[in-house]
């Protein structure tokens, strides 16, 4: 039940983030400081949960060699291309191919 | 009323070819949630609750890995906090509308929905409305049935096929295409350097100390370059 819990509560932060300029200050605006933290809370929090996520419940993280040249491969697709799936499967493949020769 | 029934049309057709990368995306969150120890029909619940997948695939894998839900809630809101942004940035084109849109309307504002209304010319508020809605609701039932099948898909792929490894994979795509300035790359680094180091914090509480960690180098070198 706790997870339901947090999947409601999440669900309502994000409609709030989303709606509140909209619906209540319409006239306020962000202070710049805050605008410029904003900037960068997608190239933090990405680069933080790309860690997590290969991270065990135990708190070792495990990136190997293969989930190296992956990531590199993703960045490096994703970068060139700007397409998602491509990146999916080129990534997946370089991972899959390295951790098979290893 | 032929107007607003084109203005509509186009917002679906537009985002049809949009939705395409979002696949991957919903067969992850079905891997995801497979997993997990949470039921499949509550994992899919936070489709129409949440309605974002970054933010759900974030909040799922953090539950699913025994981390506190405050932990994992906090996690996901820090995740969807560039909807803030878009919250900002939109509010002009909503002042004039009716109140019903105005509630309404920030529940399908997701990044395509965002992307696509900001480049909508039209000045009419009735169409913008029809165009908005139209393309909006046209990524929620796409979002809907492709997270639904997920959840059938994931659970059959072998394990040994390692496909969590296509969430790391996502995030970084999604990185790299945010990245626009030097000192966004320095954030992802510093953020992702910090997060190694505090792996071992209970709870997951690594990734946000090494998230506020990272924005706050980048707010200190706008902050010394002002000066």
């Amino acid at each position: 039940m706790s997870a339901f819990m947090a999947i409601l509560v999440t669900g309502l932060g994000t409609y709030l983030s989303r709606a509140i300029f909209i619906v209540a200050l319409a006239q306020r605006r962000f202070p710049p400081l805050a605008l410029r933290a904003l900037e960068y809370v997608a190239p933090a929090v990405m680069g933080a949960l790309i860690i997590t996520m290969l991270t065990s419940p135990r708190g070792e993280v495990l990136i190997g060699a293969p989930e190296l040249f992956g990531l590199v491969v993703a960045a490096v697709v994703a970068r060139t291309t700007r397409n998602h799936v491509l990146t999916l499967f080129a990534a997946m493949g370089a991972f899959w191919l390295l951790a098979y020769v290893m | 009323m032929a107007t607003l029934r084109s203005a509509a049309l186009a917002g679906i057709r537009d985002a049809l070819p949009l939705f395409v990368p979002a696949v991957p995306f919903a067969l992850v969150f079905g891997v995801v949630v497979g997993e997990s120890a949470i039921a499949p029909w509550l994992g899919w619940s936070s489709s129409p609750i949440i309605f974002g997948g970054a933010v759900q695939i974030t909040l799922l894998t953090l539950l699913g890995e025994g981390a506190g839900v405050a932990a994992a809630v906090t996690a996901a809101l820090i995740v969807g906090a560039r909807h803030l942004l878009y919250s900002v940035t939109m509010a002009p084109r909503f002042q004039g509308q009716p109140r019903w849109f105005c509630w309404l309307g920030p529940y399908v504002l997701i990044d395509q929905v965002f992307a696509l209304s900001m480049l909508y010319r039209d000045e009419d508020p009735a169409s913008f409305r029809a165009y908005f809605l139209g393309a909006g609701f046209t990524f929620w039932t796409l979002w809907m049935l492709c997270t639904a099948l997920g959840l059938f898909i994931g659970p059959v792929v072998p394990v040994e096929w390692n496909l969590a490894f296509a969430a790391p994979v996502l995030f970084m795509a999604l990185l790299v295409t945010a990245i626009d300035r030097w000192e966004k790359v320095l954030v992802a680094l510093v953020a992702a350097g910090l997060t190694v180091f505090f792996a071992e914090l209970p709870n997951r509480f690594g990734l946000l100390l090494g998230a506020v960690l990272g924005i706050a180098v980048g707010l200190s070198i706008d902050l010394l370059r002002r000066r």
